[in-house]
């Protein structure tokens, strides 16, 4: 590509702020949106939050149930790391080319997993309660699919990401295939796999939230009571008791990331396992019989996990179920998650940016971005509701604070990770002492070097959100979300058949364009 | 550097297989006994479609009642959620379920044979109240067709599957010509909870909605509501609806003529007597009284007509 063919394009740092133009149409439907009459429920909610109850009973239940949310979480977790690891082997171009000379069976094998990947935890939480009945099994399976599924993904790019001169060199020397990849790869692959790994515990945290809120059990079910109940008292003692755990969750885990010297998660390529190998091994190891409590305290056992029943009987009327509108559907549902991507991805660094000049500014966002990521969807849904009008934009709104919960603390700690590493924030405090505002220091300093990851990182983001338009069905006319809710509910299986088929459709599209923009934002 | 890396990982191994042994074995004992002690286990559950927040406190009252008249141990599992509940009755892991009447059949279908125990004395007739926003212009209606006056609102059910908030009002506004199209949006809103409606409605997200006659009552009675904000515009005919379902196979895990004994614990329970009074209180019951399985025949003809049931 010539150089004059990409003068069109914005420098570097301002990339990850495009998105954020997605902003400018929203302002002006906003107004006629804004219905107003609930902001004393609102109030209501926020005064709550100063004066949770502390009814006995309840905190008990609450912290029962949240030792119930954390242990699904992490068996859950486990459980996705150690199939993802195996699959991402198996979908791995370099692999497959280093073993048998065709990388053909790994673009396959990588087409297969979008399958599982592209059904929400949520679906499968309720598929598998069908097949294998109401058990914290379930709950753990839900996450650990697709969980395991998006791990592989990950992997296998990490691996294809890595630079093959090592393994050139040992292949030529005549190691064999296996001992060479496990040898050149294996160690580099490490940090990536870990740091990425760390990230998903976090996110099955709030998979479990999010199950229990639909049924399954653990803290999620107490807060779905309180919200169905309008408690919000008793609503913000789960909340608080979850926040205390997410929290210190990330903390442990960025420690750890960086007595590990691993890298930020928008790094796809890095330098060796370093001299902490051993104790990263430890610490796996003092996993297993944490892992091994946990199930048994939960009554998980792998003998329920064989106790299958059959599936209620399929009754089909195909015709009926492709007379629905599918391509309004979808339309709806894609317009709904590339409005609430682009919202998520492009809000942070705006926000970042604008608070930047103030001390407390990052305080305050890290608070409020703690929130999009405590609070399940639905309640948001809900929250957005008591001031706005159902609808499409209502629905992209709760999935992009949650999202931008997510995004931003991702971004925030990139930035100051790179201020943490000597040498590479050199160029923000370069611009700064020479007289640039703090804006224009981020932007240039910080954010040029973060763009392309972070935008990379994005284009995942936006394979999450299209499976999260599953949860918003509240704001009505919600697209695919609303239907499978409704079919759910009247057990018609043909409806479900054809949803899940549809979704994983729309998931393995999307996940062809994000690789594309993916690679395009990498290598240019 | 390599070398080392790959040592502990061979060791692992090793470690690994002997803790997972460990495990097995672990894992074996603890799920043994409990397989046999599940057979004397009693394990009830209810849909929370009101006052969810007191369930933590109803359930192990009830359990604790029947518990001393039945003479097995009783379990509450809770389950927030229709769908999952009428799925684990289907699969057998639970018992004895308090259902709404759409749910109740919908988890007879999928589980031929499982017994109508009891309803509440205000089930036989239950009724759905159609609300709205004073601020959306909607009068009280003088009939049926007066449901008309719906169409091009922003219009929210309860839950799905609920037989109140849901699929009663949907056969009454299909019968009046309203079908779920005709809302603003292209589609009504599912609020989850009568609780959340009467919120939204009152708020003005959405103009007009529809609850269950004993949320609105209870909210109505103790402020919750606001009287100049939120309106009854329409009640629907009475049609029956909560009761207890259990599964068909009762008598022959707890011993003959157990099933009829559940029923007879629900239907004598008095409110002389304080536990049992308690328990009709958070029920909201005056008391239980058997229930005709046949009245939900209505239920199961509108369920198909809307495509609830299949």
């Amino acid at each position: 590509m010539t150089t004059t063919a990409w003068s069109w394009r914005p420098a570097a740092p301002l990339l990850p702020l495009l998105p954020a133009l997605a902003l400018l149409p929203l302002l002006l439907v906003l107004p006629g949106l804004v219905h107003g009459g609930g902001w004393d429920l609102v109030a209501q909610f926020a005064a709550a939050a100063m004066t949770p109850s502390l009814n006995p009973l309840l905190l008990r239940t609450a912290i029962a149930g949240l030792g119930i949310t954390v242990g699904i979480a992490l068996l859950g977790w486990a459980l996705s790391l150690a199939l993802g690891l195996v699959g991402g082997v198996l979908s791995s171009r370099i692999v497959w080319r280093t073993c048998l000379g065709v990388a053909w069976p790994a673009g396959a094998i990588r087409r297969f997993l979008a399958v599982p990947r592209s059904i929400h935890e949520l679906l499968w939480g309720l598929l598998l309660l069908q097949l294998l009945g109401l058990k914290p099994a379930v709950a753990m399976l839900a996450i650990a699919i697709p969980y395991a599924a998006l791990v592989a993904r990950v992997v296998s790019d990490l691996l294809d990401a890595l630079p093959t001169a090592p393994l050139q060199a040992l292949r030529s020397s005549g190691a064999p295939a296996g001992a060479a990849l496990l040898t050149a790869l294996g160690p580099a692959l490490l940090p990536g796999a870990f740091s990425y790994g760390g990230y998903r515990l976090e996110c099955a945290l709030r998979s479990a939230t999010l199950l229990g809120v639909f049924g399954l059990g653990g803290l999620g079910t107490e807060l779905r009571l309180s919200l169905q109940s309008l408690q919000f008292h008793e609503l913000w003692t789960g909340l608080w008791l979850l926040l205390a755990v997410m929290l210190s969750l990330e903390a442990l885990l960025r420690a750890l990331r960086h007595r590990w010297g691993m890298p930020s998660r928008f790094k796809l390529t890095t330098a060796g396992v370093g001299r902490s190998g051993r104790e990263l091994l430890l610490a796996l190891l003092g996993l297993l019989p944490v892992l091994v409590l946990v199930a048994v305290a939960l009554e998980i056992s792998p003998a329920q996990l064989l106790a299958w029943q059959p599936l209620p009987p399929l009754q089909a009327n195909w015709p009926a179920v492709l007379a629905l509108p599918w391509a309004a559907l979808a339309a709806t549902t894609l317009g709904l998650t590339l409005l609430a991507a682009c919202l998520a991805v492009g809000v942070a660094p705006l926000l970042l940016l604008l608070v930047a000049p103030w001390p407390w500014g990052r305080l305050l966002l890290r608070a409020v971005w703690a929130m999009g990521r405590l609070w399940p969807p639905p309640l948001t849904a809900l929250l957005l509701l008591f001031v706005l009008k159902p609808g499409v934009i209502t629905a992209a709104l709760a999935l992009a604070f949650h999202n931008l919960g997510v995004l931003g603390r991702l971004l925030l700690e990139a930035c100051e990770d790179t201020a943490d590493q000597p040498g590479s924030g050199g160029a923000e405090v370069a611009l700064s002492c020479s007289g640039c505002g703090p804006r224009l220091a981020l932007l240039y300093g910080r954010f040029s070097g973060l763009a392309r990851s972070y935008l990379a990182y994005g284009a995942y983001r936006a394979d999450v959100i299209l499976r999260e338009t599953v949860v918003v069905g509240l704001v009505g006319a919600a697209g695919l979300g609303s239907l499978l809710l409704e079919a759910l509910s009247s057990f018609a299986v043909d409806e479900l058949i054809a949803l899940i088929a549809v979704y994983a459709l729309l998931t393995l599209l999307g996940e062809d364009l994000s690789d594309r923009v993916r690679q395009r934002l990498l290598s240019g | 550097m390599h070398s080392l890396f790959r040592l502990p990982v061979a060791r692992r191994r090793k470690h690994t297989s002997v803790v997972l042994a460990g495990l097995a074995l672990l894992l074996l004992t603890a799920v043994l006994p409990r397989a046999e002690a599940q057979q004397k286990l009693l394990r009830i559950s209810a849909i929370p479609d009101q006052k969810p927040e007191t369930l933590n406190r109803l359930y192990p009252l009830l359990a604790n009642e029947l518990s001393r008249s039945l003479g097995v141990q009783v379990k509450y599992v809770p389950v927030t959620d229709y769908t999952a509940a009428v799925s684990a009755f289907r699969r057998g892991d639970l018992d004895l379920v308090w259902f709404g009447a759409l749910t109740g059949v919908q988890a007879r279908l999928q589980k031929p044979g499982a017994k109508v125990i009891a309803q509440r004395d205000i089930d036989v007739s239950f009724q759905s109240f159609f609300i709205a926003n004073t601020a959306s212009g909607i009068k009280p209606l003088r009939n049926q067709k007066g449901l008309t006056a719906l169409k091009g609102k922003r219009f929210t059910f309860g839950s799905e599957s609920s037989t109140s908030g849901r699929l009663m009002p949907q056969f009454y506004l299909a019968e009046a010509g309203v079908r779920l199209g005709h809302f603003a949006g292209g589609a009504p809103g599912f609020s989850n909870s009568h609780d959340a409606t009467i919120a939204l409605v009152q708020s003005g997200a959405y103009q007009a909605g529809v609850v269950n006659e004993e949320v609105w009552q209870s909210r109505l009675s103790s402020g919750k509501t606001d009287p100049k904000k939120v309106i009854v515009i329409w009640r629907t005919p009475g049609y029956a609806n909560y009761h207890w379902l259990a599964q068909p196979n009762l008598d022959q895990r707890f011993g003959k003529g157990f099933t009829a004994r559940i029923e007879s614990t629900f239907v004598k329970m008095r409110a002389s007597n304080p536990r049992q009074a308690q328990i009709l209180d958070l029920f909201g019951a005056k008391r239980f009284i058997p229930a005709p399985q046949r009245q939900y025949d209505a239920i199961e003809k509108v369920g198909r007509e809307i495509g609830k049931i299949r």
